[in-house]
């Protein structure tokens, strides 16, 4: 083999595969069927160009662009500065519709970013491919811990201020904890006292008694009798002791009663 | 055209530097990797108890250092003293005063054929060496630490970007240059006698190694702007 030869062959093997890699790490792809979506948000938290895009936790795209858009709006007027671009295959396109939502979350040990598509109800319509939506902004780490700090530092203000009525606070409430163990244990010694344990049982038994006593008193045999009764005082008012002496006499009855 | 670069005689070179060392870089850049890839998933399981990165991480390595400086310093102990004993030789032998004496520069017939080759050869070398040692660590990937074609696509498109490879073929062409011109420079510069052409090839060897190394981290520290 000549030398021009063994040159272009090698020549033709390292173009092959710089196009190999090319393709295998999705720097060039000619057979790709992808649409692109323009995902608005006001922070991306740490999204990059490359990022994954999943629907349903399947990778089905990338994140093909980002740009700074000053004057963007989303379609309900809202400011949305930062234009996301996603290619999204064409086999999962139509998963994405109108109502889904995008989330920008975590993966992996090491904190991988992606953009994960919620899918949407049949009901809604697709999109059309290069059409504008609104993102779901991710929530700020960074924003909450330096409200955390704000809120400690004003706890340890407060308790600055007020050390005094703080300290006596937690002293009153340590007595309290102390009383309320001694009481838990004085009832719990109570509970175990066997003259305790029979009034309780007694208390039972009366309980039972009355309960009884009182369901009794509303049958319809109890309604006659305290019916009954109610008559017979009624008839019994008009009497009084020289009636009752004289109806004694009048029977032949001698008595003391009153 | 032809003429002036002297095309002939820098295929030549190419097949030299380039066909002859292939065997010898490719085996080697292989281990490398298979190396690389092992160690990585070793310290990632001891460190974090999991090593499902590795591939990501140990083809950047590969991409961005291993198999380019592998690459490199090979050429320069196989093909880089070779050049610079050439050179000694055609220097203590007045072969160069001949050139000049028929009026030829002799940058123009030796130096420039052996810098087009080296840096051609380089850059070939290195595409070369980058698809082998990435197939060296899917293969060693796949058979001994069981991640799938799938994983390891995935890891590798998570970490690299094409731009690793194009910056890992400019390394490559810096680095040939940097071989051909102080092999030239060393044979040029080469003592009268056996002595004297030994010295060169090995003066030309570590000079070469220490500025690819130098150089390397020069490239990588600007190439790190680029991202």
């Amino acid at each position: 083999m000549k030398s021009e030869q063994k040159v272009g062959l090698l020549f033709f093997l390292s173009i092959l595969l710089v196009a190999f890699f090319a393709w295998a790490i999705g720097f060039i792809n000619p057979f790709s069927q992808t649409h692109s979506l323009k995902v608005l948000y006001n922070y991306a938290g740490g999204i990059e160009v490359g990022s994954p895009v999943r629907v349903m936790g399947i990778k089905v795209g990338k994140v093909s662009r980002i740009q700074f858009d000053a004057l963007k709006k989303s379609t309900t007027g809202e400011e949305a500065k930062l234009v996301i671009e996603i290619e999204i295959d064409k086999k999962a396109w139509s998963s994405v519709r109108k109502d889904s939502r995008f989330f920008i979350n975590l993966a992996g040990v090491i904190g991988e970013k992606f953009l994960e598509i919620s899918p949407g109800s049949l009901s809604q319509p697709e999109f059309e491919p290069g059409e504008s939506v609104r993102g779901e902004d991710p929530p700020r780490i960074d924003q909450l811990i330096s409200q955390s700090y704000g809120l400690a530092g004003k706890i340890i203000e407060l308790v600055e201020k007020n050390e005094g009525s703080v300290s006596s606070t937690i002293a009153q409430l340590d007595k309290l904890v102390t009383n309320v163990n001694k009481t838990l244990v004085l009832l719990e010694k109570t509970s175990q006292n066997k003259d305790v344990s029979r009034l309780v049982d007694n208390a039972i038994k009366i309980s039972d008694d009355l309960a009884y006593l009182t369901g009794q008193l509303r049958t319809k045999k109890a309604e006659d009798t305290y019916e009954l009764v109610h008559k017979l005082l009624f008839r019994l008012e008009n009497l009084d002791g020289p009636a009752v002496r004289k109806f004694l006499q009048d029977e032949g009855i001698k008595a003391k009663i009153f | 055209m032809m003429k002036k670069f002297r095309i002939p005689e820098s295929m030549k070179q190419i097949e030299f530097i380039a066909w002859q060392s292939l065997p010898v870089v490719l085996f080697c850049v292989a281990f490398a990797a298979v190396v690389t890839i092992l160690e990585s998933s070793f310290h990632m399981r001891m460190a974090i108890q999991n090593d499902s990165m590795v591939p990501g991480f140990a083809a950047m390595l590969i991409l961005r250092e291993l198999a380019v400086v592998v690459t490199a310093l090979l050429v320069t102990s196989r093909a880089g003293a070779g050049m610079a004993a050439e050179i000694s030789s055609m220097k203590i032998t007045e072969q160069v005063e001949a050139l000049k004496m028929l009026g030829i520069q002799p940058w123009s017939y030796i130096w420039l054929p052996r810098f087009i080759a080296s840096v051609v050869s380089l850059v070939i070398l290195t595409a070369l060496a980058n698809s082998f040692c990435l197939f060296s660590a899917f293969w060693v990937s796949n058979i001994y630490l069981g991640f799938s074609q799938g994983m390891f696509i995935g890891s590798l498109q998570r970490f690299i970007q094409f731009q690793d490879f194009l910056l890992s073929l400019a390394k490559g062409a810096v680095f040939g240059a940097i071989i051909s011109t102080v092999s030239y420079y060393f044979g040029m510069n080469c003592k009268d006698g056996a002595d004297g052409v030994g010295n060169s090839t090995t003066n030309s060897v570590v000079c070469s190694s220490l500025l690819i190394i130098i150089v390397d981290f020069a490239l990588g520290y600007m190439f790190s702007f680029l991202y």
